[in-house]
């Protein structure tokens, strides 16, 4: 079994007579792992029994090799902040993680460095001092996010860390995410903002009603999804030559003006196929500025496989 | 990694300690703690003044104690006087009874030989009986007193309801709170939370409920003469505070960690507690060998002087429960010592299986 993998090994976890996750086999690498699903799919249920806060049914869960049982190893290697959006009384911003990392066996002075440390990652060092039951839902979040990393863990459990968070702080919160993972680390979002899940993703896990769904990285997913044809849009300078060119080819299915006149979107059944004879042609008198695909995002898989299902 | 244990039950402590001590909701039991010095120290005021009052008059009025105890009813009122000479203070009344109506007397002499006020009723010029106040004040007698307020309320009620308020809510108030996550994402294993938070609790109770227990003894001692509370604390007086302190803490553990427990395995810790309580408070009803499942008859059988017997028990009742044999003073601390191990070592074992579900609770 891999040392620096999370596993799940057919996990099951039902709550009396409702399932929370069914037959979960997963083995997920280091980077930004996405998890999404639409509400009640069994997102939290998989966090927490990541973190040992719920226990599985059946099946075996290793966080890095490591038994979620064990919270004296695993708790040194995973920082959770989860969605509770609740504190211990009375607490502070400060009196908060410096609790939390005493705990951990921290003398008070490097207890004291780490806190303040944590709190300037998030920038909330100036209202450290205020009580947590005063700050607002950004602040609650990014406190939470503080007390995940303050022991700089190998591994980040990430429940919905952007809710509530303003645009700046949202971005800066994104690129620690991709710092952390630039560094091998692992950490893992569970979210249901899937232009950002895009944008920061290295693989990602999409969960319907307890199954996994679909997982593994985007581009891969996207091209097993043959039912919906793939999107590419081509910017270029002759896009009705092109349009007509495309089109000649057997396996694409449609092609259509891009609105502000400067492309085409090309619907194909071979992706592979379209994007090798797609050469040829770019070499072409059309003035082929870019090609991208269109519908390989997090948010078109989520619609193709869970949308259908849903009106299913 | 026992080291670590410790520093980990530590810090558990710091964190829980001023959450537990400082609370808002422990109000109530600061209240409950304090109710029986704040009565032992109102007493003390008045028996004080009752005691300067009397001491006064017998100074003015010296009456011997053995003269004052010969007097018997069926005495003339001129008998009394002749062996105790004139009372400080004598009233009469005139009234009418009878068929046909005829005129009586009766007379009321008082006397004091500077502890007990004394009252002497005569009908007619004969004494019918004999009343005494500011008696019970006597040390001796007060120390009964504090024996039962100890067994009877302060042990069975302040220091029960108490332990059930601070320990029932270190873990059920988290998880109302939804904040007991955050232990169960550190690296602290689980009975080791169990044992901090016990400890905290176990510490925050011994404090308030120990202090109380000085209070009310120095409140006890604080109405009498330094002579007498002398000669009681270098006689035995010392040892006795020293017990019920000792029996306070007893029962904050035992009590502690059976309410621990109740809070981290029920969802409404009212119902269990409800039921112990029934079951501590029939201790008094029920036949012996059935008291010694309880923790109250091992907390009592520690204490340096007995309750008076219940009056509240009929006699026809008092036939049929056979008083336990107190048991000694090891048996009763191993027992309780025993017990509160016990179910702690449980509750660390529950406390694997704990899973974070708020929404159900």
């Amino acid at each position: 079994m891999s040392q620096d993998r999370i596993t799940f090994d057919n996990v099951s976890r039902f709550y009396g007579e409702v399932l929370g996750v069914n037959r979960v086999t997963l083995s997920i690498p280091p980077g930004i792992t996405s998890l999404v699903g639409p509400n009640g799919s069994g997102k939290t249920t998989l966090l927490n029994l990541m973190t040992g806060l719920v226990r599985p049914t059946e099946g075996d869960i290793r966080i890095l090799g490591i038994e979620p049982r064990d919270p004296r190893k695993m708790f040194r290697m995973v920082g959770y902040s989860t969605q509770f959006d609740s504190f211990p009384r009375g607490a502070t911003g400060r009196g908060f993680i410096y609790s939390f990392l005493r705990l951990f066996g921290y003398p008070s002075s490097k207890a004291s460095a780490l806190t303040a440390e944590a709190l300037d990652v998030v920038h909330l060092t100036d209202a450290a001092d205020r009580k947590i039951a005063g700050y607002s839902k950004g602040m609650r979040q990014r406190v939470k996010l503080a007390q995940a990393i303050a022991h700089d863990p190998q591994v980040l459990v990430l429940d919905e860390p952007l809710n509530g968070l303003d645009p700046l702080v949202r971005a800066e919160t994104l690129t620690l995410f991709r710092k952390y993972a630039a560094e091998g680390r692992h950490v893992f979002v569970s979210t249901h903002i899937l232009h950002e899940v895009d944008m920061i993703s290295d693989q990602f896990i999409l969960l319907s009603n307890g199954y996994v769904v679909a997982e593994g990285q985007i581009q891969d997913v996207r091209s097993e999804i043959r039912e919906h044809p793939l999107q590419v849009t081509i910017r270029c300078k002759q896009p009705h030559a092109l349009a007509s060119k495309v089109f000649e080819m057997d396996h694409v299915v449609e092609v259509r003006l891009h609105p502000d006149g400067k492309g085409v979107l090309v619907l194909t059944r071979a992706a592979e196929l379209f994007y090798r004879k797609l050469n040829h042609i770019a070499m072409g008198d059309f003035g082929v500025e870019s090609i991208a695909p269109a519908d390989d995002t997090v948010k078109s898989v989520y619609e193709y496989l869970i949308g259908e299902e849903s009106q299913r | 990694m026992i080291a670590e244990f410790w520093s980990q039950i530590i810090a558990v402590v710091r964190i829980e300690f001023t959450k537990t001590f400082f609370a808002r909701r422990s109000v109530w039991i600061y209240l409950l703690a304090l109710l029986p010095a704040a009565l032992f120290f109102i007493n003390s005021i008045y028996s004080k003044r009752v005691h300067e009052r009397l001491a006064k008059i017998a100074i003015e009025h010296p009456v011997r104690k053995d003269a004052l105890r010969s007097i018997r009813r069926g005495m003339t009122a001129d008998q009394v006087v002749q062996v105790l000479g004139e009372p400080y203070r004598k009233n009469s009344r005139e009234f009418w009874n009878g068929r046909p109506p005829q005129r009586h007397e009766r007379l009321t002499y008082y006397y004091t030989d500077g502890e007990v006020d004394v009252t002497f009723f005569f009908n007619d010029g004969t004494m019918q009986g004999i009343g005494r106040s500011g008696g019970g004040q006597t040390l001796s007698g007060l120390q009964l007193v504090f024996a039962s307020v100890f067994q009877l309320y302060f042990i069975r009620l302040a220091i029960f309801f108490g332990c059930a308020g601070i320990f029932t809510n270190l873990f059920r108030g988290e998880m109302l709170d939804k904040s007991l996550h955050f232990y169960l994402l550190s690296p602290v294993p689980r009975p080791v939370v169990v044992v901090g938070k016990f400890v905290s609790g176990l510490l925050a109770t011994a404090i308030i409920f120990s202090a109380s227990t000085a209070l009310q003894f120095y409140a006890m001692l604080r109405g009498f003469d330094s002579i007498p509370v002398h000669e009681y604390l270098h006689n035995g007086g010392w040892n006795h505070l020293a017990a019920y302190t000792g029996i306070s803490v007893l029962a904050c553990a035992a009590y502690g960690s059976i309410f621990l427990a109740i809070g981290l395995i029920m969802k409404n810790p009212a119902v269990p507690s409800a039921l112990l309580l029934l079951w501590e408070s029939v201790n008094a009803f029920i036949p012996g060998s059935l008291k010694m499942a309880s923790v109250v008859f091992y907390l009592q059988s520690l204490c340096p002087i007995e309750a008076p017997p219940d009056v509240t028990i009929p006699p026809a009742f008092l036939a049929l429960v056979a008083p336990a044999e107190r048991v000694g003073t090891f048996t009763g601390i191993a027992v309780m010592v025993t017990l509160t191990l016990l179910v702690l070592a449980a509750s660390g074992l529950l406390s694997r299986k704990l899973e974070i579900n708020y929404s159900v609770d």
